[in-house]
């Protein structure tokens, strides 16, 4: 990867304000000179790895980006360098290697190298396995990415620990889906149940080298598994379903005094939730959030390319 | 007294003007041009908490930072949770609301299981008062929501002194059989009640709260009353969900809310930029239809407000 060099980024910053006492910050002339080379430098800033995207059709409405085609060009003009997406079509679906064949074509045909599938396994139908090695192998994905709750498991089922260390000896990613949408407003034909997360800290505590992120999760977990989760795991997470002013900058302490989870800086990643979400919610998370430059580029591309180094 | 500003303020290196990537770059808005939205946040919790008066101040670093024009608080003169009782902090509040004019307006909560104290709660605190609509709660438990008679006292005087009604409204799924607003609260209206008041009530404005909560179902039920707005607040932000109310209600019913600091504003205003629609109509959703609605109340305040 290209390396995101500090001056440049700062070139493309708006930056509007009186001085500020940021580690390692330029001082205000360099930042004067920045704001008038605002436009010209626009080029350089930093592009997104959107690590939370579905492709097909989401089963209880038309979304407005649900072709691929509108999808990644949406995806494009936010100045999201790479996406990686699972299927909508996993949810519900029993035949999870057509799922996952369908996953890949779309992705090389519509954005080889932009969209990185990651396809999925359901723990509830037999031989799941089997698409384990058919995603890695056959389809050489880098990731899985499972839907508990709308796949009829939950993370104290059985086959989990396996999946984590089926991933991790493979090099795979997990990536562990925390919701949709807002339970009260689900379909009534459908009974989603609830994901716990404590089984998913002991499958990952005792499998030290997989790599685990977790998705759409809101970041609210009791005070023992909130401690386990920070200093025993390694586990990531997207910033899809952070909620309140100023969210992504509590979760990394950048703010003090308001209520929130913390997260070592280098396992947040981008996550948008697209195109279930506008994809602009999201980035206006980072902007609402008081975050430097170090932060942001971590957070919009620099965290995710570590998890997923570029082949 | 007010709270110190200096200790209420969040503790943090950064201006809230000062930001490290241009969104123009990113297809977003700059900050001056969301300001150019005048953008009124029909739904303010900034009271909301055991520290009303720390966390206003504190959200205010991000009311600034995100270009907001004027807040509306929700609880102004009591809590949700107990309109009728004396309140600690109405005192401080009341002096916030005279030192911010400019920027913080607030309507009063009232319960209709107590139509003749919700009525003189209005008395107080807009004939009387500095608030400038009626809010309705949702978390009561005696059973009566906005579609009960109980209410019709509470339109009549609203309707008198020519102020809007907010309404929260939501559809929970849940019950047996499970239907759309089978798990709300025992008093929390449906946008189906919300309707059946419109209709009793057509000179009144009323706003239909978090869009219902399930919108899809929210914007069908109040679609035929021209006197109901809907509000764009307190609800996961779902593509597409600004133009299908757009296409359904007409772009003059829609109000834009922050629901902040719970929720964030950057979650509620990318719906509305998720909307492929003019700049005039996003105006329209982010103030301009709730400039329009509240403009009686202001001009019988003495505050002039630019349309």
């Amino acid at each position: 990867m290209k390396p995101i060099h500090r001056r440049s980024f700062l070139k493309s910053s708006l930056l509007s304000a009186a001085a500020v006492s940021l580690p390692n910050q330029p001082p205000m002339a360099t930042q004067n000179a920045a704001r008038s080379a605002s436009v010209a430098a626009s080029s350089q800033a930093p592009g997104i790895i959107d690590t939370n995207v579905n492709l097909f059709s989401w089963p209880f409405r038309a979304l407005k980006y649900g072709a691929t085609k509108a999808l990644v060009a949406k995806l494009k003009k936010h100045r999201v360098i790479e996406a990686w997406a699972g299927s909508f079509e996993a949810l519900l679906a029993k035949d999870m290697s057509g799922v996952n064949s369908r996953l890949a074509a779309e992705c090389r045909e519509h954005a080889r190298g932009f969209l990185i599938p990651f396809g999925s396994v359901n723990l509830a139908w037999p031989d799941w396995e089997e698409d384990v090695r058919r995603c890695h192998e056959v389809h050489q994905m880098p990731g899985i990415r499972i839907y508990p709750g709308y796949q009829p498991f939950d993370l104290d089922h059985p086959g989990m620990q396996r999946l984590v260390r089926m991933t991790a000896e493979r090099g795979l990613i997990l990536q562990v889906v925390f919701g949709m949408e807002d339970p009260r407003v689900h379909h009534p034909m459908i009974s989603v149940g609830p994901v716990t997360f404590a089984p998913l800290l002991r499958a990952v505590e005792s499998t030290p080298n997989a790599n685990v992120e977790l998705l759409h999760f809101s970041g609210s977990v009791r005070g023992e598994d909130s401690n386990r989760f920070t200093a025993q795991t390694n586990v990531f997470l997207d910033i899809s379903r952070l909620e309140g002013n100023g969210a992504v900058a509590r979760l990394t302490g950048s703010i003090q005094g308001l209520p929130s989870a913390r997260l070592p800086l280098e396992r947040i990643v981008f996550g948008s939730h697209a195109p279930y979400f506008p994809v602009e919610t999201a980035i206006l998370k980072l902007i609402e959030s008081p975050l430097d430059a170090q932060q942001l580029q971590a957070i919009m591309q620099g965290n995710a390319r570590r998890l997923l180094p570029r082949a | 007294m007010l709270a110190d500003r200096e200790s209420a303020q969040l503790t943090l290196k950064m201006n809230a003007r000062e930001f490290f990537i241009n969104p123009t770059d990113y297809g977003l808005p700059t900050r001056d041009e969301l300001v150019a939205y005048r953008i009124w946040d029909n739904h303010f919790h900034g009271f909301a908490s055991a520290k009303p008066i720390e966390q206003y101040e504190r959200n205010n670093f991000f009311v600034e930072r995100m270009g907001i024009e004027r807040s509306i608080a929700q609880e102004v003169g009591g809590t949700l949770e107990r309109p009728f009782a004396p309140y600690p902090f109405d005192a401080e509040i009341l002096k916030i609301l005279e030192r911010d004019k400019d920027r913080l307006s607030g309507r009063t909560p009232i319960d209709p299981g107590y139509p003749e104290e919700s009525c003189a709660k209005i008395e107080k605190w807009i004939r009387n008062g500095p608030c400038i609509g009626i809010k309705y709660l949702g978390s009561a438990i005696n059973g009566i929501t906005c579609s009960h008679p109980n209410n019709d006292p509470i339109m009549r005087l609203a309707a008198e002194l020519d102020v809007h009604v907010y309404v929260h409204t939501w559809l929970k799924v849940g019950g047996t059989p499970r239907r759309p607003g089978g798990d709300n609260g025992p008093s929390e209206s449906t946008p189906m009640d919300l309707a059946k008041l419109a209709q009793r009530f057509p000179q009144v404005p009323l706003i239909c709260g978090h869009s219902g909560g399930d919108w899809e179902l929210g914007v069908r039920a109040i679609r035929p009353y021209r006197n109901l707005l809907l509000e764009f607040a307190g609800s996961d932000p779902h593509s597409g969900m600004v133009e299908y109310a757009i296409r359904e209600l007409g772009v003059e019913r829609l109000v834009w809310g922050g629901h902040g600091p719970s929720r964030s504003y950057a979650t509620e205003i990318g719906k509305v930029l998720d909307a492929d629609i003019s700049k005039a109509d996003r105006m329209k959703i982010f103030g301009g239809n709730l400039r329009r609605i509240c403009a009686s109340i202001f001009r019988k305040k003495g505050m002039r407000i630019a349309l």
